[in-house]
């Protein structure tokens, strides 16, 4: 089932949680809406699911108005980030409880209750703790429990509110690539709300970014850590070095460097398009760490001169911290084997020159 | 790790911080001091209770309880107990519904309007009767037209004991469902349940011992309140007098035999409430020790 939302807005007090927000999502797709919090996403899952109600604007299932249905009658599945289970019941009347509560005539038989029950555990790898309280489960467990209930009732539209929040960084990462084969397998049309830039970007078909009540940037993992639409997106995605330069013929110039920057920079909220003159226009410069050239020697490639501070060597990509010439700390990574061709040390004065830019107008 | 803090439990359970214990004699003592206080000031009275009670045999007891003034007083009591056991548990649940799951204005008004019999004297609550519905009071004149009798007749009785027991059901849930919060019924709705199903699968269950804890209260209170029952009653004897004012009666007039064997019934209907109380409270926090431990296993073991 297709999510249509248009134009919804929902204040609490004087606070604008969602600011007329826009968003599709079309059958099938597992969507991420990823921002800080307070940036609206876990309101805007709850208006999506019913639990909330929207101030303006409209909701549409399959391109039916939802907007004023019931939680109730919405047919959706939603996990909470504290999983909500039914403390007093077991795991198997947790899972049934949606199926035992319809009315007598759409009841299934015990049987069949009995027996989809046990084929949601199975798909949830859980079938021998049906009988097990959710008070005596680990908190991985209780998250599939959780997913398994919202599963029982068939929803058309599954919504996962922070759904591996509350679990340590290892049961996080199965859990992350067991939903994805999961949605691969049953494609049910599924948004789930994140803060954890990664796990969107790893999990999801697309990524929604969020920030104070409206949508940054809609795309897919790919476009958004690669051609961010604005500079709160390529803050919010992963590491990055900011210098303030200006742009001139063409060129980001920061310090003394000067390089193309290869694709046109799209304009921020507030700013214009690029002009086309050569006049010079105050900008911000934006370098991932990964995307430096380090070199021990000057090479003739335009670059920025500064002093290694810190090396962490920990891991397949090494973090390198430096401190340019005007004082400002740069981050830099570059793959374990070339930090060793290179034999940086601490003190080191190396020459950096970046391989991609991107350029925000002030 | 849960080995670990088994071995530590088990080194404090056999005394073995040698350095912080205290020197033998002032053991000794205080346990002492305790044991006496308690022996005077509780045993000692409750023993002297059960002892005038039965100081003419079973037969004196037996007289004393079977007198009709007596045995009116008795009804009259439990009558009172059980209109407003039910209507505080309804209201209790009802506010603390209200107070936990949902925002509105005048709500902290509403908490602290609650606990307004909780703070007020009982002889004023009493009083407050008197002034509503009394001959001389607001509503008097009305109800005295249409022939209704509640000041110094049952109603009045029935309403005082209300209204002094209101606090008890919905101060001991309100915290409660306010630490559980809403998800588990938006959890529900969500999945298809109506809003009752919703309140007696997962509301009620979850509510279940504090709700059983504030009844027991609750009607601990009804059945030895005195003040304010007391400004409504009018003290007629065989009409309205409950057994806490039976009893003060009698007393006053010298019957004592039949005086405390009123006592020694309500003594024992408050030494049945107090190991209900402790039994549910046992019983509550052995589920939920069980859960809390068989937690800890789980993660000590993932």
């Amino acid at each position: 089932m297709s999510i249509e939302i248009q134009g919804v807005t929902k204040v609490f007090g004087d606070f604008k949680a969602l600011d007329r927000i826009d968003l599709t999502v079309p059958s099938g797709e597992l969507v991420a809406l990823l921002g800080p919090s307070g940036s609206g996403k876990t309101t805007l899952l709850r208006v999506i699911a019913g639990l909330e109600s929207a101030d303006e604007g409209s909701i549409l299932f399959d391109g039916e108005d939802a907007t004023t249905r019931h939680v109730r009658e919405r047919g959706v599945g939603f996990v909470f980030q504290h999983y909500a289970l039914f403390r007093h019941m077991s795991v198997f009347e947790n899972v049934a409880f949606g199926l035992r509560v319809r009315p007598r005539k759409l009841r299934p038989s015990r049987e069949d209750i009995r027996e989809r029950v046990m084929k949601l555990l199975k798909l949830v790898q859980l079938e021998h703790l049906g009988k097990r309280y959710p008070g005596q489960l680990s908190g991985g467990q209780r998250q599939r429990v959780a997913l398994a209930r919202a599963l029982a009732v068939e929803p058309k539209v599954l919504l996962l509110d922070e759904p591996f929040g509350a679990l340590d960084a290892r049961v996080r990462q199965e859990l992350r690539s067991w939903l994805r084969r999961l949605h691969d397998e049953i494609h049910v049309t599924s948004v789930f709300v994140t803060h954890d830039q990664e796990e969107a970007l790893e999990v999801a078909d697309r990524v929604v970014v969020m920030s104070g009540g409206r949508i940054e940037q809609i795309g897919t993992p790919e476009e958004v850590f690669h051609h961010p639409a604005n500079e709160f997106v390529m803050h919010f995605l992963g590491n990055v070095n900011v210098f303030h330069g200006r742009v001139e013929g063409g060129k980001a110039v920061f310090g003394d460097v000067a390089v193309e920057h290869g694709e046109t920079a799209t304009a921020t909220r507030s700013s214009e398009i690029e002009p086309l003159d050569d006049e010079a226009k105050p900008a911000k410069v934006f370098i991932r760490p990964h995307e430096w050239d380090i070199a021990v020697y000057r090479n003739g490639r335009p670059a920025m001169e500064a002093v290694v501070i810190h090396v962490n060597a920990a891991g397949p990509v090494v973090k390198v911290s430096l401190l340019s010439e005007s004082g400002e700390p740069v981050h830099a990574e570059l793959p374990l084997e070339h930090y060793r061709s290179l034999e940086l040390r601490t003190g080191q004065r190396v020459f950096l020159s970046p391989r991609k830019v991107k350029v925000f107008f002030d | 790790m849960a080995g670990a803090a088994g071995h530590f439990g088990g080194t404090n359970k056999a005394g073995g911080r040698v350095g912080t214990r205290d020197p033998r004699w002032m053991r000794w003592g205080l346990t002492m001091v305790a044991v006496v206080f308690l022996a005077v000031m509780l045993i000692l009275p409750l023993v002297i209770v059960f002892a005038t009670a039965f100081s003419k045999g079973w037969a004196g007891f037996a007289a004393a309880i079977a007198e009709s003034e007596s045995w009116s007083a008795i009804k009259l009591t439990l009558l009172a107990a059980v209109v407003s056991v039910p209507l505080n548990l309804v209201f209790g649940v009802a506010a603390a519904w209200a107070i936990s799951k949902f925002e509105f204005r005048g709500k902290n008004l509403l908490i602290t309007v609650i606990d307004l019999p909780f703070s007020v004297s009982p002889i004023i609550a009493g009083m407050l009767f008197v002034l509503l519905f009394g001959a001389h009071g607001w509503l008097g004149p009305w109800l005295a037209a249409r022939d209704i009798k509640i000041i110094f007749a049952v109603p009045g009785i029935v309403l005082a004991t209300v209204f002094v027991t209101v606090p008890f059901v919905a101060r001991e849930l309100i915290p409660l469902m306010q630490a559980q919060g809403r998800e588990e019924e938006e959890a529900a709705l969500s999945l298809g349940a109506s809003g009752w199903q919703a309140f007696f699968r997962v509301t009620i269950p979850n509510i279940k011992w504090g709700l059983i804890y504030g009844v027991i209260l609750c009607n601990a209170r009804a059945l030895g309140e005195f003040g304010a029952v007391s400004v409504v009653s009018g003290h007629i004897q065989g009409v309205t007098n409950t057994m806490p004012l039976q009893i003060e009666i009698l007393y006053n007039e010298y019957k004592f035999v039949p005086a405390f064997a009123m006592a020694s019934l309500l003594v024992l209907m408050a030494l049945l409430t107090l190991v209900v109380k402790h039994g549910i409270e046992w019983r509550a926090a052995r589920s939920h020790a069980q859960t809390v431990d068989e937690t800890v296993g789980v993660a000590a073991t993932a």
